[in-house]
């Protein structure tokens, strides 16, 4: 018997080159719907996906600067208190004050993914209320975050 | 302390007291009072929004209302507690703020307003030296505040950590740890890591031997080296230190589970308090107080726990709490959603 240069024996050439199956169509269609549903579906997703993310972030990214913002403003005028009257607020007050300018400073605003942002935002909202506490005063806005005391339910034990 | 058989605790009722309009939520002994002389003074705070203040009279031996704390809470005073100097009272409330109390020139003045906590405050508690106060609430936070001269106070923390409302705060006796428990069933405990610096060095939960539902109260025996829980789960659970570690500046020792009592109580247990002659007192929802102490029961385990007496129908309706007296009368307070408060006096 002669072998071919390729050694492949004449008759297994079939499986390199199956002969079109004319059922192959009937029997795929499931498969083919699926498949076109699947990317008819994640093309249409990527449009609204994008949209909705584009309206969480704005909500979120307002939400957080404001709150920032907010802190920001609080701290410039309790600064402004400690220079024109040094005596004023407690060493203890001074020093809350400060480590907020500090956390407000280093809150990565063009990093919304960053791991650390909660934490930051954690300590400058204790620290916020310690101040407030401290001083005596109830600072807020329309739309703070973690307002819990709205309810005014008489029962609680 | 131990007891022989047949010799079993009695709870005589010397006394209900009534007055407050509405159930009584917790009762304060003033810690100078009830030796040298010096009367029995105690405070109680309710769901009608004031506080009172009762003294026992030196002869009759019979108690009377001296003074309702009103018109300064706007809603039910869930908590109270006097000084270590006995001078001042706090008093916790639902309306959002704590307020500490002076006996001035014949009259309670409520000379601070503590603001901070969002919502319900539901205890507060003074250290061993009266320089700290801690309050708790439904927020979930957990609020240190340092008494300065002229009624100043200021607050030095703010604590998150616990899931869920925290029930109670309570100082350690003698060292500045202080112990919260929550509806989130765990006991969390907080110390200081210098200057300000608060933070949770411990927290006994379930899997630690802990409550498996909402702890309601703690309390210390005399010597600060045990504590007892009480819970929603129908437990008390002892726990343990190595207090002269920490006294000696040893740094932290941690508290570990030494036993749980159950089958004791079928409804929750919203109050315990140990006495400084050994007896823990519980109050519980199904309207009764018991009494536990050590007995040695001849196993080389030593001394365990028991319980010694029951007083069922103490109260008409749920007992929210029980306080032993300071000094050697001997005498529990007991408060109730009946709106009365019993006073007992112990023998045995």
């Amino acid at each position: 018997m002669i072998m071919t240069l390729s050694g492949i024996h004449p008759r297994s050439m079939g499986d390199l080159f199956p002969e079109p199956d004319p059922f192959d169509p009937a029997l795929n269609l499931e498969e083919t719907h699926i498949k076109e549903g699947y990317n008819d579906g994640y093309s249409d997703g990527l449009v609204t996906g994008r949209e909705e993310g584009r309206l969480v972030g704005l909500k979120d990214g307002f939400e957080k600067g404001e709150e920032l913002g907010f802190y920001r403003g609080c701290v410039d005028v309790w600064n402004s208190v400690i220079r024109v009257d040094p005596s004023h607020f407690s060493t203890r007050v001074q020093k809350s004050v400060k480590a907020m300018d500090s956390l407000l400073q280093t809150y990565p605003v063009m990093d919304p993914e960053n791991e650390q942002i909660q934490d930051i935002l954690n300590d400058l909202r204790l620290k916020f209320r310690a101040i407030c506490g401290s001083i005596g005063v109830k600072l807020e806005y329309e739309g703070y975050p973690g307002g819990g005391g709205g309810d005014t339910k008489d029962f609680s034990f | 302390m131990e007891f022989h058989d047949g010799a079993e605790p009695k709870l005589w009722e010397l006394q209900t007291l009534e007055g407050h309009n509405d159930r009584v939520w917790s009762v304060s002994w003033n810690p100078v009072t009830g030796s040298s002389g010096v009367p029995l003074v105690f405070a109680s705070c309710s769901g009608d929004k004031t506080v009172r203040v009762w003294e026992q009279d030196g002869a009759t031996l019979s108690w009377t209302c001296k003074e309702v704390l009103e018109e300064t809470h706007t809603r039910t005073v869930r908590s109270c507690a006097w000084s270590p100097c006995g001078k001042m009272l706090a008093t916790a409330s639902f309306d959002a703020t704590s307020a500490v109390w002076k006996y001035v020139g014949g009259d309670y003045e409520c000379v601070a307003t503590l603001e901070g906590h969002e919502n319900e405050v539901k205890s507060v508690s003074w250290n061993a030296s009266g320089s700290l106060l801690a309050t708790c609430g439904r927020d979930k936070s957990v609020w240190i505040w340092e008494s300065l001269p002229g009624n100043e106070f200021e607050c030095v923390s703010v604590l998150q950590g616990h899931k869920q409302d925290v029930k109670m705060v309570r100082w350690h006796p003698n060292m500045d740890v202080l112990f919260s428990c929550s509806y989130d069933n765990t006991v969390k405990i907080w110390a200081e890591d210098g200057d300000d610096d608060w933070h949770c060095v411990q927290t006994l939960t379930e899997d630690n031997n802990g409550h498996s539902s909402t702890v309601w109260a703690l309390a210390f025996n005399a010597e600060g080296d045990k504590m007892v829980t009480c819970s929603d789960d129908l437990t008390i659970k002892i726990w343990e230190t190595d207090v002269k570690q920490m006294l000696s500046g040893g740094g932290y020792a941690p508290w570990n589970h030494v036993c749980t009592l159950s089958g004791y109580h079928d409804r929750t247990i919203f109050s315990v308090h140990w006495s400084s002659d050994g007896f823990i007192a519980t109050g519980a929802a199904d309207d009764a107080i018991r009494l536990f102490a050590e007995g040695s029961n001849g196993l080389d385990d030593g001394a365990s726990l028991k319980m010694v007496m029951r007083k069922d129908k103490a109260h008409e309706m749920d007992v929210n709490s029980v306080q032993w007296s300071p000094g050697e009368s001997r005498i529990l307070a007991s408060a109730s959603d009946d709106g009365t408060i019993k006073l007992w006096k112990l023998e045995n």
